[in-house]
C-alpha cells in the first residue's frame, strides 16, 4: 500500500525538506501552502498522515486543525504538528484539539520519519518499484576512500555505466554527502584510519534514510580477517582490491536491485534476441538464467515466436556457457519458439570440439539470422542440438 | 496590553545564541560562534558582513506579552550556500530556481531561529506568537528602528562567514 502524506506549510523550503525526508519510502507527498488548500486536499485525497504548520497566511494551522477535527469524514486523519510555535502552554492547548504528535522546528529529518512511522507502516521503496529501475538509469554511488588513485580507478572502471561516482576521503565527508543526497550504493574502504569504514557503516545503518542502502566494503585481497569481520558486521558485499570491474558492476546492479535484463535480452522486429557479452563469467550466466524463463514467456505473450542467440562477442566457450545455451534452447522449444545462432569463427571452432555442440551452425550477423526466418518456414542454419 | 518588564541583556543573549545554535546544527550540521554583541560595544557598529556585497535579510516578529522583531542578515553568496545545504540541492539547481528559493530558505531559517527564541520566552511566562516571515534584499543599506525599541545586535561566525541577528524589543504600550 502506498501511503499519502500531506504537508501543509507556507514555506516551500519545509515542503521540500519533507519530500526529501520521505524520498526513499513508498509514499506520495501531497503539498498545500495554507489551511484552505490543506482542507481541500484532505477532502479529496484522504491522506494517511497530515503534517501541519501553525503560522500560515489565509488560514492558519490551528483553524485548519479545528475544522478537520470537526468534520466526520476527516477527523480520523492523524495530524502531526510541524511548527516553530512551541512553548509548553501552546503545545498543550493544541494537543487538546487532537493531534497525534508535535514536532517543534528545527527538526531532524530522521525524527520526522520516525514519528510518521509510528502512525503508518512506511516501507522503503518497494522491490517492485525498484525493479523498474534498469541498468541504464542513473544512480548515485558514493566511494569513501582516502587514496585518490583508487577513487579514480573506480570512476574509470564504471565510466561506461550511467552511474555518477562521487569520491570522498573521510567518514565525516561521507556523512555530509549523505545528508544532502541519499546514495543508491556506498563503497567504503576498510583501510580508513581508526576503523573509519566500520564507523561509517554503523552510522549509515542507524540513519533511517540510509538504513537500507547497500554498503560494499573495499578491502585488500589478502586481508582475510578484515573481510570476515566485515561480513559479520553485515556489509552487503566485499570487494577485494585489485578490483574486478565486470564483477563489481554486476554485483552493484544486483545490490541496487536494478533490472539488468536489457543488457542480455531484447526484442527486435518480433524476434527475441539473447546477447551474451564478451566475458560471460559465472555471475553473468546466473543472471541470464534468472531472467530467462520470464523473458521467453513474456516474448511469447507478445506474439514472438522466433529467437536469435547472439554469441558473436564471446571470446571463448566453456561448459557453463554451453549449459546456459542448452537451457535457453530447451526453454524456447517448450513454448514452440524457433531459434538460430549467431557466432564468430572462434566459438564455431570450439563448438566442433564438443560432442553436444559439434553440429551447431552459426550465422555471421543478427541481420542474417533474422532474415533467415523470413526466407523459409524452417531456419536454414538451425543448430543440430536444438532439433 | 503587554506590560512585561525589560528582559536582562544577558538573558536575551543566551536565548538567541541557543536558538541560533540549535537551528544551525539541526538543519545544516553547522556550528555557530557568537563573536560580537552590541551590548558590549554600545557606541560601535557591528563589523560589516562584507563590503557592499548583496545581502538577504529574513525578518520574523513575535507578538503577545512581549513584542519584538528579529532581522537575520546573510551575504547573498552564503545564503545560496545555506540553501543548497538545507534542501540538498546543487548550486546550479538553486541558481536555476532563482532568488525565490533562497528567500524562502532564509525566511524559514529566520522563522525557526525566532521560533526557538520566542518559545523560550513563552516558557518564561511571556506567551507570544510568531508573525509570517518577510525578506529584504539589497546592498549597502541600514535598518533604523523606532526610538521606542530596544536594539541588540549579535554577530555570529558560521562556517567562515558572518551572520548578524538584529533584535528589536518593544516593551510597554
Amino acid at each position: 500500500m502506498r501511503y499519502k502524506i500531506l504537508t501543509v506549510d507556507d514555506s516551500k523550503t519545509v515542503r521540500i525538506i519533507v519530500k526529501k525526508a520521505f524520498k526513499s519510502f513508498d509514499c506520495d507527498i501531497l503539498e498545500a501552502s495554507n489551511g484552505v488548500e490543506g482542507l481541500a486536499i484532505a477532502s479529496k485525497e484522504s491522506p494517511d498522515v497530515c503534517l501541519l504548520d501553525i503560522t500560515m497566511p489565509v488560514m492558519d494551522g490551528v483553524e485548519m486543525l479545528t475544522k478537520l477535527k470537526s468534520d466526520p469524514l476527516l477527523k480520523s486523519i492523524p495530524v502531526v504538528m510541524l511548527t516553530a510555535e512551541g512553548g509548553r502552554e501552546h503545545v498543550l492547548k493544541i494537543a487538546k484539539i487532537g493531534v497525534r504528535d508535535y514536532i517543534v522546528k528545527p527538526f531532524k529529518e530522521e525524527l520526522l520519519v520516525e514519528k510518521v512511522m509510528r502512525i503508518v507502516d512506511l516501507k522503503p521503496v518497494s522491490e517492485a518499484n525498484q525493479k523498474s529501475k534498469t541498468i541504464f538509469d542513473p544512480a548515485e554511488i558514493l566511494v569513501v576512500e582516502d587514496k585518490p588513485a583508487i577513487v579514480q580507478q573506480i570512476q574509470d572502471g564504471l565510466r561506461q555505466t550511467p552511474w555518477r561516482v562521487h569520491g570522498v576521503s573521510t567518514t565525516g565527508e561521507a556523512i555530509d554527502f549523505c545528508s544532502r543526497t541519499i546514495p543508491d550504493l556506498v563503497m567504503a574502504s576498510l583501510s580508513l584510519p581508526e576503523d573509519g569504514g566500520f564507523t561509517l557503516f554503523r552510522m549509515l545503518r542507524t540513519n533511517i534514510k540510509t538504513k537500507f542502502t547497500p554498503v560494499f566494503a573495499l578491502v585488500v585481497k589478502t586481508e582475510t580477517a578484515v573481510q570476515q569481520q566485515a561480513l559479520q558486521v553485515g556489509f552487503s558485499a566485499i570487494i577485494t582490491k585489485p578490483i574486478d570491474f565486470p564483477e563489481l558492476e554486476t554485483r552493484m546492479a544486483k545490490a541496487m536491485n536494478l533490472d539488468t535484463s536489457l543488457r542480455y535480452f531484447g526484442i527486435e522486429e518480433s524476434t527475441l534476441i539473447l546477447r551474451l557479452p564478451e566475458h560471460t563469467a559465472a555471475v553473468t550466466v546466473n543472471e541470464v538464467t534468472g531472467y530467462m524463463k520470464g523473458k521467453v514467456s513474456g516474448a511469447v505473450d507478445n506474439g514472438v515466436s522466433r529467437a536469435v542467440i547472439d554469441i558473436s562477442k564471446l571470446k571463448n566457450l566453456d561448459m557453463t556457457v554451453i549449459k546456459l545455451l542448452f537451457s535457453f534452447m530447451q526453454t524456447c522449444s517448450e513454448v514452440a519458439v524457433q531459434y538460430v545462432l549467431v557466432g564468430n569463427p572462434v566459438v564455431a571452432k570450439e563448438c566442433k570440439g564438443f560432442e553436444d555442440t559439434k553440429n551447431w551452425s552459426f550465422f555471421d550477423s543478427v541481420d542474417q539470422a533474422k532474415a533467415s526466418f523470413k526466407g523459409s518456414p524452417a531456419p536454414v542454419a538451425q543448430p543440430a542440438a536444438a532439433s | 496590553m503587554p506590560s512585561a518588564p525589560p528582559i536582562p541583556d544577558t538573558v536575551l543573549r543566551g536565548l538567541l545564541n541557543k536558538a541560533m545554535a540549535d537551528v544551525l546544527i539541526t538543519m545544516l550540521s553547522m556550528d555557530s560562534k557568537l563573536t560580537w554583541v552590541s551590548d558590549d560595544h554600545p557606541e560601535a557598529d557591528p563589523p560589516p558582513l562584507s563590503s557592499n556585497a548583496p545581502q538577504v535579510v529574513g525578518a520574523v516578529g513575535f507578538i503577545g506579552e512581549v513584542n519584538g522583531l528579529i532581522y537575520l542578515h546573510l551575504e547573498d553568496a552564503f545564503a545560496r550556500a545555506v540553501t543548497c545545504r538545507l534542501l540538498g540541492l546543487e548550486p546550479a539547481d538553486v541558481e536555476a530556481e532563482g532568488d525565490e528559493v533562497v528567500n524562502d530558505a532564509v525566511g524559514e531559517l529566520t522563522n525557526m531561529t525566532v521560533g526557538g527564541f520566542k518559545n523560550a520566552l513563552c516558557d518564561m511566562g511571556l506567551p507570544c506568537k510568531l508573525t509570517i516571515p518577510s525578506i529584504l534584499r539589497g546592498s549597502n543599506f541600514t535598518i533604523e528602528p523606532v526610538a521606542s525599541a530596544l536594539r541588540h545586535i549579535y554577530q555570529f561566525e558560521v562556517d567562515g562567514h558572518r551572520m548578524t541577528a538584529d533584535l528589536l524589543m518593544k516593551y510597554g504600550d
